[in-house]
């Protein structure tokens, strides 16, 4: 029997409330396509961090970090590490961040342009709309999976549940944009922490840390902390996760808008050096519940889906009144996800996609318009890809693997964009290919029941970091393939 | 309990870390959505003056 209340729905129904009013009233400030998209670029860094930790942190992330304590224990903290590495190195230097944020463009594809041309920036933005909505196909259904659970309601309302939640979080980004997304995750910034802070907190206090380390102990013994002792794990998945971290913190699109839409690259820099920690807590502290989940209810049965272990431990964990902040802010850390995914997915669409369809310049109030239609358009895709496609393996390497299709060649594009002066179209469009053809060869035989024990066999990991070596070997060979008098002929050279 | 000291150790100070910056994200995040707020509007009206009978 879950803890869910009437006064944990007031709780949940007021932080409703607030977020959409707030979210709508930001709207008059919204004049023109640069405050829609990147929000005027006057964000600065207190609310950049807010908006960064926020976007980056939705139910889907609670569940499958959740998931990796509950299948790995400690070791399955490993990625946020990775991530955090990755953000404090680039912070810190400005490598690619500097650069592209000096450059003025509104996304990443535009600064592509100037160097590989405008096919290459339109295939860039093909890929990395393709990639991201594959990655936040699965969001929906898992929040929706999670708030089922955690609240006790009849799993045929888990539709119902999505679709208001996906319609509530559409009607603010489509009305206010960038400046909606901002100040919307800042109060889910608040309201989330407030919870993952709370729930922990009381783990601590009423399971203990010596029950969670014995019980990693028990079940997975020395490779539950060490991730290279551990047989599922090993060099190879930290390896992955360091490259995919490295890549995401680069060219993630959600990410990098932070950078995109900050008053400076200087402030773009600070947001990414004093987030950087944020990304240990976001795999650490929901990794101890699913750790948790796991002293409490034990270990799967075969066939049960690990990844509701969490938020049935957290349904008769969480007493009356703190499981309404618990459910809040995971609503809160949804929304700002689902928000600010549409939001940077749609202005790639509108702004590298569509470009080469604009046959003249558009109004301020026909790019508006534009792109408030394509973030409706995201929204029941969302709906729809999220109701069919049926999840296979961890959630995680489907993440990973999703995301691999743009990131391993957007990372190269980028890297290349920015330091080598050699690169060319030929390169981009050699990494653009080998980096989507991988992964999605890869999804496709782990979907296929003949060719599903190769996928087994080959695993994810191997997957993504072949991926990754393809796409540099790629840029390097095509680049140099190319001709030096068609070289100077290229744009930006 | 101590041979694990770097995960004990990792979790105290994320929570510590979290908590604070928090707190102190709420109180200076405010202050820049008021300033992002008021510098849009006042970029906007030096755009597009108000007219002498606005």
């Amino acid at each position: 029997m879950t803890h869910f209340s009437w006064l944990d729905g007031s709780i949940v129904g007021l932080y409703l409330l607030a977020t959409m009013i707030a979210g709508v009233m930001v709207r008059k400030y919204v004049a023109r396509v640069e405050h829609f998209l990147v929000a005027g670029r006057e964000m600065n860094v207190y609310l950049g961090i807010a908006s960064l930790a926020a976007t980056e942190f939705g139910i889907v992330t609670c569940m499958y970090t959740a998931q990796n304590g509950y299948e790995k224990g400690f070791a399955g903290a490993i990625p946020g590490i990775c991530q955090a590495i990755a953000m404090g190195f680039i912070g810190l230097t400005g490598f690619c961040i500097k650069p592209l944020r000096d450059s003025g463009a509104m996304t990443i594809p535009e600064m592509f342009e100037k160097r590989f041309g405008p096919r290459i920036r339109w295939a860039a933005g093909v890929v990395i709309v393709l990639g991201g909505l594959l990655n936040m196909g699965v969001f929906l259904r898992t929040g929706g999976e999670f708030l089922v659970l955690v609240c006790g309601f009849d799993v045929k309302y888990l539709e119902i549940a999505m679709t208001a939640l996906l319609v509530g979080v559409a009607v603010y980004t489509i009305l206010g944009g960038m400046l909606s997304v901002l100040v919307t995750d800042f109060l889910q910034f608040v309201v989330m922490s407030a919870g993952l802070i709370v729930v922990t907190a009381l783990i601590l206090a009423n399971i203990g840390w010596g029950k969670l380390v014995s019980t990693v102990q028990i079940h997975y013994g020395a490779g539950g902390f060490n991730p290279l002792l551990n047989p599922s794990m090993g060099w190879p998945y930290v390896l992955f996760n360091l490259l995919l971290n490295t890549a995401a913190t680069l060219t993630w699109q959600a990410t990098i808008a932070r950078v995109l839409a900050a008053k400076d690259s200087a402030t773009g820099r600070k947001i990414y050096t004093r987030t950087a920690f944020f990304f240990v807590c976001r795999f650490l502290i929901p990794g101890i519940w699913g750790i948790a989940a796991l002293a409490a209810l034990g270990p799967a049965m075969p066939g049960d889906n690990t990844l509701h272990a969490m938020p049935r431990f957290l349904s008769t964990f969480v007493p009356v009144g703190v499981m309404g902040v618990l459910v809040a802010a995971m609503l809160a850390a949804d929304m700002s996800t689902d928000s600010s995914y549409m939001l940077t997915w749609g202005s790639v669409m509108y702004n590298d996609v569509l470009a080469p369809f604009r046959k003249s310049a558009w109004s301020e109030r026909q790019g508006l318009l534009v792109n408030r239609a394509i973030i409706a358009l995201i929204g029941v895709f969302l709906l729809f890809y999220g109701l069919w496609y049926p999840l296979k393996g961890d959630l995680w390497t489907y993440l990973g693997v999703t995301g691999t299709i743009y990131l391993s060649s957007m990372t190269m594009l980028l890297i290349a964009c920015c330091y080598w002066r050699r690169a060319n179209n030929w390169g981009a469009a050699a990494a653009i290919v080998c980096g989507a053809v991988v992964p999605i060869c890869y999804l496709i035989i782990e979907q296929v029941p003949k060719t599903k024990p190769v996928a087994a066999k080959i695993g994810p990991y191997y997957s993504g970091i072949a991926t990754y070596l393809l796409v540099g070997a790629a840029m390097v060979v095509g680049s140099l393939l190319k001709p030096r008098d068609e070289q100077r002929a290229q744009p930006g050279v | 309990m101590t041979k694990h000291w770097f995960w004990l150790l990792l979790t105290m100070v994320a929570l510590v870390w979290y908590s604070t910056v928090t707190v102190y994200v709420a109180v200076r995040g405010t202050f820049d959505i008021r300033q992002m707020l008021r510098r849009l509007r006042d970029r906007e009206r030096e755009k597009h003056p108000p007219g002498p009978s606005d």
